[in-house]
C-alpha cells in the first residue's frame, strides 16, 4: 500500500513538473515557412524541455491579433514574426525588446545574414530588434516548357523577329505576355485583391519601370511619370492579357490559375517556386522556374524585397525561453533543415550550401533575386500607406480613376503620413 | 403614489438580488467598452501611443464627417442595407406564405432553409469566393457548358457589389421566412373564413387581412435585419476586402480598418460612436414597434 501511495504520490509531482515545463507561444502565419518550423519543432522541445505552441493564422489576422497583446503590459506571446511594412510601427510604438545584449552574451553570429535582410527585418536606426526569419522578396515566375516549345518560338520569331527566351528587360517581358495571351490561355496572372496583393504586386511594375517611391527626402515619387506608365502596364496586363477577375484575386487564387497551366507568368513572392513543383496541387509540376522580375536592361531589375523577422516583444510573458527558441530556429543547422524542406533563406550561408543547392538548383537565381531587389519604404505608417495605395490602385484598375488621378492621391496622402512621422520636413 | 407593502419591498429586493449578476456581468462586457469608446472618440488616442492627454473635443467626429471615404462607406452600407433587406423582405415573405400553407414536409424544408443561416459567415464568404472563382470556379464553369461567357463575379465594382449582396440573401433570408412564418401562424384564423364566406380572391384576402395583421411582425423583422445588414463585416473582409476599387466598402469595415491598421482608436470610437447613434435610432423605432405588437 505504502508503495503505491509512493509511486502515486511520485507520478503526481512528475505530472506537476510537466504542468509547469515552459512552453514558448509565438503566432505565426499559415504559410510554408511555418509548416517547416512544424516539422522541426520536436527537435526543439526534446533539446530544451521547452515547449513551443505555434498559432497559425491567416495573414490577415495577424496584425489585429498581434496590436492588443503588444500594447498591454503582459502580452500571451512569448515571441513573435514581423513582417517588413510592420517594423517601423512596432519600433515606434516600443514593442521590441532589443536583442544586442543577448546577441553578444551568446556570440551569435548576425553577420551571415543577406545585409539587405538585416536592414529590412534585423536592425532599426543601429539597434538589433529582430533576426531576419524568411525572405519573401518577388519574383517572375515564368513556364519554361512554353519558351522551349518549338511551333512558339517559330511564331515569336515570325511576330516580333526576335529569339524567344527568359525575358532579359520589362518590355521583353511584357511582349510576351501579349505573346502568350491566345488559345484561352492567358500571358499573365494578377493578384488585384485590395489592400496588400496588388500594392505589393505593383511595386514591382514601378521598379521595373525605373521608377522609386520616395526621394531621399522622403516625398513620393511613385506619381511621376514612370509610376504612371507602371499602373498603365499593370491594368493592361490585368485586363488585356489575363483571366477574367484577376482583380479581385489574392494570391492563393492567382497562384492557382497558374499552377493550373492557363498562364505563361505571374509575379509573386518566391516562396511559391517550390509549390510550382508539388505534384498534389500543380498541373505544371518541372515547367515553372522563378527570376527577378526584369528591368529597364539586362542589368536592372524589378523585384520588391519583403521578409518577416523573429523578434521578442516588450510584453512577452518568458523572453529567456523565447530568446532560446530565436537561437535554435536560426542557428546555422535549423535554418539549413528550412532550407532543404523548401524555406526561403536569409543567410548566405544557406545561399551558398552546396547539399540545399544540389536539391534546390534554383537557389543560386534565388539569392540574386534577392540581392538585386529592391525596398518598400519602411516608416511609422506604412499598413496606413499599403492600405491607401492599395485602395487607388483598385480604383484605376476598375476604372474609375485614371492611372495619374489614382497615384496623385496616393501620393498626396503617403506626404501626409511622411509629415506626421516626422519623416519630411 | 400607491403604498408600497413590506412584501412587495421584499419581493423588489429579491428580483434585484437575482438579476444582478447578470446587469453587473453585461455591464461589464456591454456598458463599458461603450462607455470607454465613447471616451475615446474625444481624444487623439492612438494605439502606437495609448494615452488621454491629447483632448480633441469634437475634432475627430469632425474629421469623420469631412472623411469622403468613410461617407462613401456609409452610402454605400445605405445602398447595401436597403438592397439586402429589400430583397430578402420580398423573397422571404414569398417563401413564408408558402410554407404556411404547406400541408407536408413543412419540418423538411425548414431544415434546408436554416442550413446557410448556421453557416459561419467567414466559412460562408470562403465557400462563394471558390464557388464564383472566375476561371476555377464551378458557377462560371457550368454557365460555359450552355455557351455563356465566365461572368467577373467579384472583379468588377457593381457585378462585385451585388454578387455580396447576393451571398449575404442567401446567408440570411432563412432569418425572415423565420420570423415571418411565426408571425403568419400566430394570425386568426376566423378573418379568413369570413372573407372566404364573401368570396374574396387570395390577393385580396393577402391585401386585406394578412398584411395589416402582419404589420407590427413585419415592421420588428425588417427593423432587425437592418440593423445586421448595417453591421455585415465578415462577407465583406473575406469575399472583397472592400474592393474592387471602394465598390464594396461597408462602414463597419471601414471603422475596423481605422482602429487595427491605422490605429487611430480615437477617430474609429468617434465613427462606432455615430453609427452606434444610427443604429440606437432604430433600435428606438423597434421597441416602439415592439411594444405595439404587445399592446
Amino acid at each position: 500500500m505504502k508503495k503505491y501511495m509512493l509511486s502515486s504520490l511520485s507520478a503526481l509531482a512528475l505530472t506537476a513538473v510537466a504542468a509547469h515545463a515552459e512552453t514558448v507561444n509565438i503566432l505565426m502565419e499559415a504559410v510554408p515557412d511555418t509548416t517547416y518550423i512544424q516539422q522541426l519543432l520536436p527537435e526543439f522541445e526534446e533539446a530544451t524541455g521547452i515547449d513551443v505552441n505555434l498559432e497559425v493564422v491567416n495573414y490577415a489576422e495577424m496584425h489585429t491579433k498581434l496590436v492588443p497583446q503588444l500594447v498591454s503590459n503582459s502580452g500571451s506571446y512569448s515571441a513573435i514574426v514581423v513582417d517588413f511594412y510592420w517594423v517601423g510601427e512596432f519600433f515606434k510604438a516600443g514593442w521590441m525588446q532589443p536583442l544586442d545584449d543577448r546577441i553578444a552574451a551568446d556570440g551569435f553570429d548576425t553577420s551571415v545574414y543577406v545585409p539587405a535582410m538585416m536592414d529590412l527585418v534585423g536592425q532599426v536606426e543601429g539597434t538589433t530588434y529582430m533576426l531576419p526569419f524568411y525572405n519573401y522578396a518577388m519574383g517572375l515566375l515564368y513556364r519554361t516548357d512554353l519558351l522551349e516549345d518549338e511551333a512558339n518560338k517559330t511564331a515569336y520569331m515570325d511576330a516580333f523577329g526576335t529569339e524567344l527566351k527568359k525575358p532579359e528587360t520589362w518590355d521583353e517581358y511584357l511582349q510576351q505576355v501579349k505573346f502568350f495571351t491566345k488559345d484561352g490561355s492567358y500571358g499573365v496572372v494578377n493578384q488585384g485583391l485590395r489592400p496588400d496583393p496588388i500594392a505589393m504586386e505593383w511595386s514591382n511594375y514601378l521598379f521595373a519601370k525605373g521608377g522609386e517611391f520616395i526621394d531621399d527626402g522622403w516625398h513620393a515619387t511613385f506619381n511621376s511619370p514612370e509610376g504612371v506608365a507602371a499602373l498603365e502596364d499593370y491594368i493592361t496586363n490585368l485586363n488585356d492579357y489575363g483571366p477574367v477577375g484577376a482583380a479581385s484575386f489574392s494570391f492563393d487564387e492567382a497562384f492557382n490559375v497558374f499552377s493550373q497551366g492557363q498562364a505563361y507568368s505571374y509575379i509573386t513572392y518566391n516562396f511559391f517556386r517550390a509549390a510550382v513543383d508539388d505534384a498534389s496541387g500543380s498541373a505544371i509540376v518541372g515547367k515553372g522556374e522563378i527570376m527577378g522580375v526584369p528591368g529597364q536592361t539586362p542589368e536592372e531589375g524589378g523585384s520588391l524585397n519583403g521578409a518577416w523577422g523573429w523578434a521578442i516583444p516588450k510584453s512577452s510573458p518568458n523572453p529567456d525561453a523565447a530568446w532560446e527558441f530565436l537561437k535554435w530556429v536560426e542557428s546555422p543547422e535549423i535554418a539549413k533543415k528550412r532550407a532543404l524542406l523548401g524555406g526561403s533563406a536569409t543567410r548566405l550561408d544557406v545561399f551558398d550550401d552546396a547539399e540545399v543547392i544540389a536539391k534546390y538548383p534554383q537557389t543560386t537565381a534565388l539569392k540574386e533575386l534577392l540581392l538585386g531587389s529592391h525596398n518598400f519604404p519602411t516608416f511609422t505608417y506604412t499598413p496606413q500607406f499599403v492600405e491607401v495605395l492599395g485602395r487607388e490602385l483598385s480604383l484605376a484598375v476598375s476604372g474609375e480613376k485614371s492611372a495619374q488621378e489614382a497615384l496623385d492621391a496616393a501620393a498626396a496622402e503617403f506626404d501626409e503620413l511622411a509629415i506626421k512621422d516626422g519623416r519630411q520636413e | 403614489m400607491a403604498h408600497v407593502t413590506t412584501m412587495e419591498r421584499e419581493n423588489r429586493r429579491f428580483g434585484w438580488l437575482l438579476t444582478a449578476p447578470g446587469l453587473v456581468l453585461l455591464a461589464a462586457v456591454v456598458l463599458f467598452p461603450i462607455v470607454w469608446a465613447g471616451i475615446t472618440s474625444f481624444f487623439n488616442y492612438s494605439l502606437i501611443f495609448p494615452g488621454y492627454d491629447d483632448f480633441a473635443g469634437l475634432g475627430n467626429y469632425a474629421k469623420a464627417a469631412d472623411d469622403g471615404e468613410f461617407l462613401h462607406s456609409a452610402w454605400i452600407t445605405l445602398l447595401f442595407v436597403v438592397a439586402v433587406v429589400g430583397i430578402q423582405f420580398v423573397a422571404g415573405f414569398v417563401v413564408a406564405l408558402m410554407l404556411n400553407d404547406a400541408r407536408r414536409g413543412k419540418t423538411v424544408y425548414y431544415l434546408i432553409l436554416l442550413c446557410p443561416l448556421l453557416i459561419n459567415p467567414v466559412v460562408v464568404g470562403l465557400m462563394w469566393r471558390m464557388i464564383l472563382h472566375p476561371t476555377l470556379g464551378i458557377v462560371n464553369w457550368l454557365l460555359g457548358t450552355v455557351g455563356i461567357e465566365p461572368v467577373n463575379w467579384l472583379g468588377a465594382p457593381d457585378m462585385a457589389f451585388w454578387t455580396v449582396v447576393l451571398v449575404d440573401i442567401w446567408h440570411q433570408v432563412s432569418f425572415m421566412v423565420v420570423l415571418l412564418l411565426a408571425g403568419l401562424s400566430a394570425l386568426p384564423a376566423e378573418p379568413y373564413e369570413a372573407a372566404r364566406v364573401d368570396g374574396a380572391t387570395p390577393f385580396q384576402r393577402f391585401w386585406h387581412i394578412t398584411l395589416p395583421m402582419m404589420k407590427p411582425v413585419i415592421v420588428v423583422t425588417l427593423l432587425i435585419r437592418m440593423i445586421f445588414a448595417i453591421k455585415t463585416y465578415d462577407i465583406i473582409y473575406i469575399m472583397t476586402r472592400g474592393g474592387p476599387g471602394v465598390a464594396t466598402d461597408l462602414i463597419s469595415y471601414f471603422i475596423y480598418r481605422r482602429a487595427f491598421v491605422s490605429l487611430d482608436l480615437g477617430e474609429a470610437c468617434a465613427m462606432a460612436a455615430m453609427l452606434l447613434i444610427v443604429i440606437a435610432g432604430l433600435t428606438a423605432v423597434l421597441w416602439r414597434s415592439m411594444r405595439q405588437v404587445q399592446d
